[in-house]
Parts: structure tokens; C-alpha cells; sequence
């Protein structure tokens, strides 16, 4: 005769389960783990997030090279070296930083989060979530949650790496001393964009069946604004040729009318930056003015929150047609 | 001792009145709901879970009210709902895990459990594939296993053979009788097969255009009244049909040698004079059993179709 195994799942009867249960209080945090774990599992992500942190890893080398070699090729290689570095407006590089990666981050809010309502109301998995003893607050939290956390990391990471490598090196060359806040501001910074990109995302997604239709929804919200202030630009440039002269306030504001528009001026707000070209060309003038933050701060809260707004009311067990 | 209890509970979609004054307490054990397409078995379903927010009337489950403590109340219910429903992008173990840890498990403790009910459900071999790939009766078993996963003490099946070919059936129906008899667990079966339902129920709730029409025992349903028995005899004997006569007690044929004989004052009563006739015409009796009628034409006079 056989030895009974200890093996718990060998033995096939159904028993009822009289294990510990979390309190109710934390129902989102599975919710968010599944997310960004899903989203963080997708083929590209870690290639779109690499890709995201090009603009520091370039500045980087630029640094490098022109800190180490110009000063080994003597005293006029010193001297460049040192007005190179007397030029550089050190928090401009996380504001361009930021920036140019605003696109890659929109990739990041389409692969984590296009599909995170538009696939579950494809699969009725409302019903299983729901079913649950959560709440839709939870449900919403924890899916916008799950992907705003992982875009504020893909920001904050090559952030604080590059701050803490300039920090190290260039200490004497004023990186400290331009902007003794400048950590406190990166910490405000990178969460911004995640929270922005994840509450549009998620508006987004709960309208729709597929998470594919959502994130192309987006992407056309992004591109076409943008497109819009890229004419806004070009006319705007255009004017500044025949009179640099004359301040246009007006078009500055226009300029930042776009999902990266809203992001760089909130940006720029919190950095306290217009925002020189990366190796200060002296082109002051065609740089847009730093928007004023009684207007931009609750656009911006505006959007976010319609957005959210939308997921609310489209989120639903049910759908009970009157 | 009643799992569920409802008072005058109204749900209208708009204009529409999908469960009208609907009052009944639902007893322990495994109970059939019983209804055509439309009846509101759906609906009742819906708002026990707090999906839906009744207009009118008051309810309680296990103790929870249903319009204030649906936390509670979904804590202690697991739901198998009639559509298809999984989360994209996980396995079968993953799907599970992950709706325990929706009901507040720790993760070591969903995990063990995912693949405890994984194997009660017959899902063992294909835990790690993907539930996307999986056949209709395999759908059927995780949607099941993700509402046990928690350990509910009302397990609510909507329509739970819903696409399944006869083989598929007879397990599901197997696996629910198992999960409802002897395990702590209640059932609420809501189907529209009334096979189904006798196979694993042991009372039903018949509702119809939103209102309750008839609650009991199915052996109570389907009593007929006035107490008569079947009598079926080895050949036919028009002597037993003339004995029953004689002794004024009426009949009526069920066939060539099989008779329904309406009941006297008593059972007892009955079965006597039924032996003493068939003693007078020379009949051997085959069987003699207390008469019923089908679940159908239970459920038929309970609508008034």
C-alpha cells in the first residue's frame, strides 16, 4: 500500500479557505502590480525605456570627452573646456532631457496602459474585478497607478543618474551652486509626466474595446496637437525674423498647446527655465517665454482630471441600457 | 436557516420593471433559480452583487445588506458569470492567483490556492497556458475556479453550462453538485435548463417577468395534488380498472397497463385498496410509487404558460 504524500495539491477535494485576508483598504495595490508587471512584460518596453534616456547618455559622453581630452591637449584645450563649461545652464539639460523624450514616454503610456480598460471591458473582466470585494475606486486607482508609476520611473531614473554623475563631476564647474534646489525639482518633475500621460491613457482606454483603437486614439491626440503648435511655431518664428524685437506672449502660450507642449511648460515652470539650446547658442529671443503657472497648472489638472472623469463614468459592472 | 433574504425588492431599468416586488428567502444547500430568458434570474443576480441599485425594497445576503455593505457581502460570494470573462495576458494560474489577491489574499496564500482549486476544477494539465487559448468547457471551469478561489460561502453560477457540448455538461454539472453538497459551500444555479437544475438542486426559485411565481423542495414541486400513485402492472388488466371502479376510486391510464390512481384519505389508504384490487382482478403489480409530474410541467404551471 502507498504512503499518503503531503502534497496538498494531490489531494483533490474541494476545502474552504480560512487563510489571513488583507484589509480592504489596499485592494488597488494588486491592481497597479498587474499593470506595470504586464506592461513592463511587453515586447520594446525596455528598448522604448532604454531609448528614452538618449539625450543624458549623449550629454554625458559630450561632457566626458570635452572635460577629459581638451584638457590632456594642453592649455587651449583647458580653456575651451572651461568656457564650455562656463556656458552650460546645467538645469537646462534635464528640461531638454525631459523634453526630447516626451514622445518615447507616450510610447511607454500606450504600452502599459492603451490596453489596461479597453482589453478588460473586451473580456468582461469588469465582472471578475468587480465581483470582488473592491470598489471602483480601487479599480481605476490601481490601473491609473500602475502605469503612472512605471513612466515617473523611466523618467526619474536616467534623472537622478545623470544628476548624481554631474553632482560628482562637475561640482566645480557650478552644478551645485546654479541650482542648490535642482534635486527637489527633478523629484516634482518626473512624477508630473507620469501622471499625466497615465490619466489620458486610461480616459482613453476605458472608452474603448481594444487596446490597440486606444492607443492609436491617443497617439492622433498627440500628433495632431502637436502638428498644431508646430504651425503655431513656425508663424511665430516667422515673426520674431522681421522683428526680434517685439514680444508675442500670446503665440509663446499657443506654442504650448500640445500633450508635449503642457508637459514641457510644466516643466518648465518647475525648473524655473526658459530653456537654452543645449550648448547655449545666444538665441535668446526665439525661446518661448516660462509660461504663467495660473494657467497652465489647472490645464493641465483640467485634462487630467477629464480624462479621469471619463474612465469614472464608462467604468461599470453592468451596461444597463435604458 | 436562510443564506439570502429579500423584501420587496424592485429594479427598473428606466421604464422597464426587471424584478417587481420581488420577495423570497433563499434556504441553504444548492438552489436552483428558475426562469425563461428575460425573467430577471440576471438581474437578481446583479444586485445581490451590488452591480445594479434596486429602486425599491431591502436585501440582505449572508448577513451583508446588499445596498450598504457590498464589501462585505462580496468578500463572502463568488460569482460565475454567464459571458465569457479572464483577464488578457495571463495563464490560468496567474488568473487565479490574481482573483485572490482582488479578494484580499496574500499573495504565497493565492498562489497555493490558485493551484489547489485549479485541480478541484480539472484545469491541473493546463494551469500555465494562457487562458485565451482555452476551449469553451475549459472557460466554464476557470470562471468557476476564480470564484473559489477566495473560499465564498455563496458561490452564484449564472447559467454555468452556457455553450458546453453533453460531455462538458455532465462535468460541470458534476463539479457544481460536488462543490454544493458537504462543503460549507452554498449555490445559486440561475439557469433556464431545468435538467440542469434538477441534477444539482435540491429546491428552486421559479421567476418569471420579475416576480417570484413558486419556491420549494423540487420533490414538493413536483407532487401532484390529491396524492395519487402510478400503478404499473405486469400486463394489462381491464379487470384491475374494473376493480378500482367498483370501489369507486378514480383512475386514469397512463398507458396499456399503467394507471394513475387518485389518492384516498390517506397514503396508506391508497396502497391498500391499490393491492387489494389487483388481488380481486389477478393483476401482479410491477411498481407503485407516489405520482409526480416533470420539473416542466412544474415550472409550466408556475409561470402559467
Amino acid at each position: 500500500m502507498s504512503e499518503p504524500t503531503s502534497n496538498p495539491i494531490a489531494d483533490l477535494t474541494y476545502r474552504n479557505y480560512d487563510g489571513p485576508i488583507e484589509p480592504a483598504r489596499a485592494r488597488w495595490l494588486p491592481i497597479a502590480a498587474a499593470t506595470a508587471s504586464m506592461g513592463v512584460k511587453k515586447k520594446g518596453f525596455w528598448l522604448v525605456a532604454a531609448l528614452s534616456s538618449w539625450y543624458y547618455v549623449v550629454m554625458l559622453i559630450v561632457f566626458y570627452v570635452i572635460g577629459n581630452f581638451t584638457r590632456q591637449s594642453g592649455d587651449r584645450g583647458a580653456q575651451i573646456s572651461e568656457e564650455f563649461f562656463k556656458r552650460i545652464v546645467w538645469k537646462d539639460q534635464f528640461l531638454h532631457g525631459f523634453g526630447y523624450s516626451q514622445m518615447l514616454f507616450l510610447v511607454l503610456a500606450i504600452m502599459l496602459g492603451a490596453g489596461a480598460i479597453a482589453n478588460d471591458n473586451r473580456s468582461n473582466a469588469l465582472l471578475v474585478y468587480l465581483s470582488k470585494p473592491l470598489r471602483k475606486i480601487d479599480y481605476l486607482f490601481g490601473k491609473w497607478l500602475g502605469v503612472a508609476w512605471v513612466i515617473t520611473l523611466v523618467a526619474l531614473v536616467p534623472m537622478l543618474f545623470f544628476y548624481l554623475y554631474c553632482l560628482m563631476t562637475y561640482r566645480d564647474q557650478g552644478f551645485l551652486s546654479q541650482d542648490p534646489l535642482l534635486i527637489l525639482r527633478i523629484l516634482v518633475l518626473a512624477p508630473m509626466t507620469g501622471l499625466f500621460y497615465s490619466s489620458l491613457v486610461i480616459g482613453i482606454s476605458s472608452l474603448l474595446n481594444q487596446g490597440r483603437l486606444a492607443g492609436a486614439a491617443l497617439a492622433g491626440v498627440y500628433f495632431l496637437t502637436y502638428f498644431f503648435t508646430q504651425l503655431i511655431n513656425g508663424y511665430r518664428m516667422n515673426l520674431l525674423m522681421m522683428n526680434p524685437d517685439q514680444t508675442r506672449t500670446g503665440l509663446d502660450l499657443l506654442w504650448y498647446l500640445s500633450l508635449d507642449g503642457i508637459n514641457i511648460a510644466l516643466a518648465k515652470m518647475i525648473l524655473g527655465t526658459r530653456g537654452q539650446p543645449p550648448f547655449n547658442a545666444g538665441q535668446d529671443f526665439v525661446l518661448p517665454v516660462i509660461p504663467p503657472a495660473w494657467i497652465f497648472i489647472p490645464l493641465a489638472l483640467l485634462i487630467c482630471g477629464g480624462f479621469l472623469a471619463i474612465a469614472w463614468s464608462r467604468v461599470r459592472a453592468v451596461e444597463v441600457v435604458r | 436557516m436562510s443564506v439570502a433574504s429579500f423584501d420587496s425588492l424592485t429594479v427598473r431599468y428606466g421604464n422597464f420593471v426587471a424584478l417587481n416586488q420581488f420577495s423570497c428567502q433563499i434556504p441553504e444547500g444548492c438552489v436552483g433559480l428558475l426562469g425563461p430568458n428575460g425573467a430577471g434570474k440576471t438581474t437578481l443576480i446583479k444586485t445581490i452583487l451590488g452591480f445594479i441599485a434596486p429602486t425599491q425594497g431591502r436585501g440582505s445576503v449572508l448577513g451583508s445588506d446588499i445596498a450598504t455593505e457590498g464589501d462585505a457581502l462580496r468578500q463572502k460570494v463568488g460569482l460565475m458569470p454567464e459571458q465569457d470573462c479572464h483577464i488578457p495576458g495571463m495563464n490560468a494560474v496567474e488568473f487565479v492567483a490574481y482573483a485572490g489577491r482582488l479578494a484580499g489574499m496574500p499573495q504565497a496564500h493565492a498562489i497555493r490556492r490558485a493551484h489547489e482549486v485549479l485541480e478541484y476544477c480539472g484545469l491541473g494539465e493546463a494551469r500555465y497556458r494562457n487562458v485565451e487559448t482555452y476551449s469553451t468547457g475549459m472557460k466554464q471551469r476557470i470562471k468557476l475556479a476564480q470564484a473559489l478561489v477566495h473560499g465564498p460561502k455563496l458561490l452564484l453560477l449564472d447559467e454555468p453550462t452556457n455553450g458546453l457540448d453533453p460531455r462538458g455538461r455532465e462535468e460541470m454539472l458534476e463539479l457544481v453538485r460536488s462543490v454544493s453538497h458537504g462543503k460549507g459551500v452554498n449555490v445559486l444555479v440561475s439557469s433556464h435548463l431545468l435538467p440542469d437544475i434538477e441534477r444539482v438542486c435540491d429546491e428552486v426559485i421559479v421567476v418569471f417577468r420579475g416576480e417570484l411565481r413558486a419556491q420549494g423542495k423540487i420533490q414538493d414541486l413536483k407532487r401532484v395534488a390529491g396524492q395519487p400513485v402510478d400503478v404499473e402492472l405486469r400486463e394489462p388488466s381491464p379487470e384491475f380498472a374494473a376493480a378500482l371502479g367498483s370501489r369507486n376510486m378514480s383512475w386514469e391510464p397512463r398507458g396499456l397497463s399503467e394507471f394513475r390512481v387518485m389518492g384516498l384519505n390517506t397514503p396508506e389508504e391508497t396502497v391498500h385498496a391499490v393491492y387489494a384490487c389487483a388481488a380481486q382482478a389477478g393483476a401482479q403489480v410491477r411498481s407503485l410509487a407516489p405520482a409526480e409530474r416533470s420539473l416542466e410541467e412544474a415550472f409550466m404551471e408556475a409561470i402559467h404558460v
